[in-house]
């Protein structure tokens, strides 16, 4: 509206009196016209046949196909695996992950021991700025066929043989979640905490006086409280629900722990799209799978903003 | 009286029960967070070979620095390491700036085009072309194979940039406007007056996009091909994945007191300890640095 009435002239000198900071601007900009936009219109390899040999310019050049690519992955026979695992691992995650934080930030905000609180919470979130792969070998460590867990239930008897946890596909969706909830809750915790702390006490005092107990004051107060921070984060979660939600580490749990005996638990799109895409040359499919899971993450996002937005009044798009 | 003893009573006997779990639950969650890292550093500490024997908890049985002196006599592991630090220090140096200055021009309120601009960052963040246009992109910038590879692609971060932006429109216009009075250009504001009070944001900045350069093995893994450009956390996740599913295998088949599996415990320990030794920075900074803007949106 305001540039609308605007004469040319007028345009033109304030932005030269703005030139430093449009210079800092335009230079971001032109940096996400190259490395985000441009990908963007690589899209449409997913509806040509498009091969690396004939370089970007291919992309424009090669033959249209249509909906081949994505005709053909439908049809694949690793299709409904894919697709059982990628949404299998990411809505447990979602269930699992979600909520540990919120309890776990309403138990140190009642701990009055402030030494003991601070200790929890600072060792809690370490986790989570180490990388997957070094949590991906302590993993391997402890549950390993000699690892220190088999160790300690062949130990006390409750099992024979060792539990072949790494190798089996039967315990890799429990141990992809799992570990999430391992190397996240203490991070997610700190703004589930920011947002308690943040709370009017006279709520607390008012709540006291009228005979509410803890549980109450917990149920009444706190978590009503703190609704929009648990709203934010949870749209957020939907939105990256088929990267592996909150921390989107689907991608990074399945190459790191993934292998040829779990496979059929542990294949996912992303891996997927990297097999056939980087190992096997097959670009425009791949982009095919990529765009399928890109379109379905969009709609997740504005889909739980539209509906959070009609119960809860609180929206971030 | 009597009532308010009686309800004092009550409450104080859920309290208990209530305390009791709280700090149950808490001593599990602390237990279940440093114990693994505790026994990964026991394991680097003891003679691998003993380690396989099993039992060992608390303590490391049969000390050694063998598993360390295997890394620090081995060439490619030095390399390894050589590149992780370089690409953390220039990587984190230019993406620090980088987005520094862009989110500093974004917070002008009445910068042409603004919303032009904010529309664009805004869609780069709920869509992207996927990974395999950005690696054909990433070869026709002849950057696949290189070391620019991890110091360019990730320059700009549009979750920093978000970050710095509300942090940047907190600081009050007055502030810019006074000194711009005193006859200050816009480049001598930003460098003489907002850079000296964003120290908070800055060591923010640095921090995260420098843990984030020293962990990530993706680059290396698909970008680059030459041994000599791996960098450490590669280098680990090579390990890793070698021994994931043979371990006991591995284990026997090294004559020496080390196995793969101590030599691993190792590699970890190098991996971690840069984290631990910028952590307690890391946790002063981040909260004031990180949610205050993010959180309240």
């Amino acid at each position: 509206m305001k540039r609308k009435r605007m004469s040319p002239q007028e345009y033109k000198r304030t932005f030269r009196k703005q030139l430093p900071l449009q210079l800092f601007v335009l230079s971001g900009i032109a940096y996400l016209i190259v490395f985000n936009f441009v990908p963007m219109l690589g899209i449409i390899m997913a509806f040509k046949d498009y091969d690396i040999s004939m370089g970007i310019s291919g992309i424009f050049t090669s033959d249209w196909v249509g909906l081949k690519y994505f005709k053909e992955f439908v049809t694949d026979y690793q299709f409904p695996t894919l697709m059982k695992n990628t949404i299998g691992i990411s809505v447990l995650k979602l269930i699992f992950t979600f909520p540990v934080p919120i309890l776990f930030a309403i138990m140190l905000n009642d701990i009055r021991c402030i030494p003991f609180k601070k200790i929890v919470q600072t060792c809690s979130y370490l986790p989570h700025f180490i990388s997957w792969v070094v949590i991906a070998g302590i993993a391997s460590q402890f549950f390993s066929s000699t690892g220190i867990i088999n160790n300690l239930l062949m130990a006390l008897g409750l099992i024979e043989e060792p539990i072949a946890f790494l190798s089996s596909a039967k315990y890799y969706w429990g141990m992809a979640v799992g570990l999430d909830v391992w190397k996240e809750t203490g991070w997610w915790t700190i703004v589930f905490l920011a947002a308690i702390v943040g709370i009017n006490q006279d709520m607390y005092e008012a709540a006291k006086i009228d005979g509410a107990g803890r549980l109450q004051r917990t149920w009444y107060i706190t978590l009503p409280a703190i609704k929009p921070t648990i709203v934010t984060v949870l749209i957020l979660a939907l939105g990256n629900l088929f990267g592996g939600g909150l921390s989107g580490s689907n991608f990074e749990q399945s190459y790191l722990l993934g292998n040829t005996m779990n496979s059929s638990a542990s294949s996912i799109l992303q891996t997927y799209v990297f097999d056939v895409g980087l190992a096997l040359g097959r670009y425009s499919y791949a982009t095919a799978v990529g765009l399928i899971q890109s379109i379905v993450s969009l709609i997740l996002v504005f889909l739980s903003n539209h509906l959070s937005k009609k119960f809860t009044g609180v929206g971030i798009v | 009286m009597n009532r308010t003893k009686r309800k004092n009573r009550i409450r104080s006997r859920e309290d208990v029960i209530l305390d009791i779990i709280i700090y149950v639950f808490c001593i599990l969650i602390f237990i279940a967070t440093v114990y693994p890292f505790w026994y990964v550093f026991i394991v680097s500490l003891n003679e691998g070979v003993d380690t396989a024997l099993g039992g060992m908890y608390f303590w490391p049985r049969a000390f050694t620095l063998d598993n360390f002196k295997k890394f620090l006599t081995d060439i490619t592991w030095l390399k390894a390491l050589g590149v992780s630090v370089a690409r953390t220090v220039i990587g984190t140096a230019i993406g620090v700036i980088f987005t520094m200055i862009v989110a500093y021009g974004l917070s002008f309120k009445d910068l042409l085009n603004r919303k032009l601009y904010m529309t664009m960052i805004i869609i780069t963040m709920y869509f992207s072309g996927g990974i395999i246009p950005y690696y054909v992109l990433l070869r026709s910038l002849n950057l696949i194979n290189t070391f620019y590879v991890y110091i360019i692609p990730g320059a700009l971060n549009t979750f920093f940039l978000t970050v710095g932006l509300s942090f940047f429109m907190g600081i009050p216009s007055s502030l810019r406007e006074s000194a711009k009075i005193d006859g200050a250009s816009e480049l001598k504001v930003f460098t003489h007056i907002i850079l000296p009070i964003s120290k908070p944001f800055v060591a923010t900045l640095v921090l995260f996009i420098g843990v984030g350069h020293w962990n990530n093995w993706f680059d290396s893994t698909f970008y680059v091909r030459d041994k000599n450009l791996m960098t450490l956390s590669f280098r680990m996740m090579e390990v890793i994945n070698k021994t994931k599913v043979s371990a006991t295998a591995a284990a026997a088949g090294i004559s020496s007191t080390t196995t793969s599996l101590s030599v691993q415990a190792a590699a970890m320990i190098i991996a971690v300890v840069p984290i631990i030794l910028v952590y307690p920075f890391l946790q002063k900074y981040f909260v004031t640095g990180m949610f205050a803007g993010s959180v309240k949106e």
